[in-house]
């Protein structure tokens, strides 16, 4: 009895997960990348006026991420973490999942024009 | 199940399932990450805590959980990611303590999965901490999904070694 409650609370949880990544809204009209590190912002980026891809490095006391940058859409192209994950996230461009570096605390949001702190929250 | 285990009994058994878990998560740690979601993952060490938590109880899960995800994190060279792995471990061990008074001994493989949802809960809550912002929450819907696979699969085999090295306990 127990079991079964557990076992469909479970299920719902699953399902109200995968019913919010289909149904979600996705996408800025005008793309802003806000890059931050422990909560404060380094650097606003309006992605739809790059005009020329370009790379820059962010580093500090914990690591470095070289970000890479082109016409609407953003990427971590290297970093020196063990996990890679903010590397193999690949590139975005749109509000639904941040870019996040874990072991650097250093995440890339995708905000709207206002930079509402929860684009893409649908 | 086995009655309490004592004194030194006790100590080398908790010393043993430590290392045991410590290894599992060292060698799982090797494995490139199966997908650019930060945080999931398999998880196969949990199958030593969840045996302990139900094999010996709350107190030595706890013990062989904290050693496990210190040394784990100073070994593979992550001291950061402790922050992240102690809130979801901690959170994970709440729920497990609450479903050892609710899941009989046929049912265990379940307890798993929630442990699993709750893990990732608590490290994306230390993650949000961390960077002091709720977008990471962003992940979650992925995190849950992962979650319940994966421990789903870790519990089979957590449920299997309970009843497997229940002969060999007196």
């Amino acid at each position: 009895m127990r079991a079964k409650v557990i076992g469909f609370l479970l299920a719902a949880a699953v399902a109200a997960s995968a019913a919010f990544l289909l149904l979600r809204d996705r996408g800025k009209i005008s793309p802003m990348a806000r890059i931050t590190r422990d909560g404060v912002v380094l650097e606003e980026i309006a992605l739809d006026q790059v005009e020329e891809p370009r790379r820059f490095t962010l580093e500090d006391g914990r690591g470095r991420n070289t970000i890479e940058v082109e016409r609407g859409r953003i990427r971590v192209a290297e970093a020196d973490c063990p996990d890679q994950v903010c590397v193999r996230r690949g590139w975005s461009g749109d509000g639904t999942t941040p870019i996040v570096c874990l072991p650097h605390k250093l995440m890339i949001e995708i905000v709207g024009e206002e930079g509402g702190l929860d684009g893409g929250a649908g | 199940m086995a009655g309490p285990v004592k004194g030194a009994g006790r100590v080398t058994r908790l010393a043993l399932l430590t290392a045991v878990a410590l290894t599992i998560f060292l060698v799982e740690a090797q494995i490139p990450a199966l997908t650019a979601i930060p945080g999931v993952k398999l998880g196969l060490a949990n199958i030593v805590t969840v045996y302990v938590m139900f094999a010996m109880g709350p107190g030595d899960a706890l013990l062989v959980l904290s050693g496990r995800v210190f040394l784990g994190a100073m070994f593979s060279g992550q001291m950061m990611t402790l922050i992240y792995s102690s809130a979801g471990g901690l959170l994970s061990w709440c729920v497990l303590c609450l479903l050892r008074k609710l899941l009989t001994q046929e049912q265990i493989w379940l307890a798993s999965p929630a442990a699993a949802v709750f893990h990732n809960l608590g490290q994306l809550l230390a993650a949000a901490a961390v960077m002091r912002t709720w977008a990471v929450m962003a992940y979650l819907p992925y995190l849950v999904i992962a979650a319940v696979l994966a421990g789903l699969f870790t519990g089979i085999a957590a449920q299997a070694l309970l009843r497997r090295l229940s002969r060999i306990q007196k």
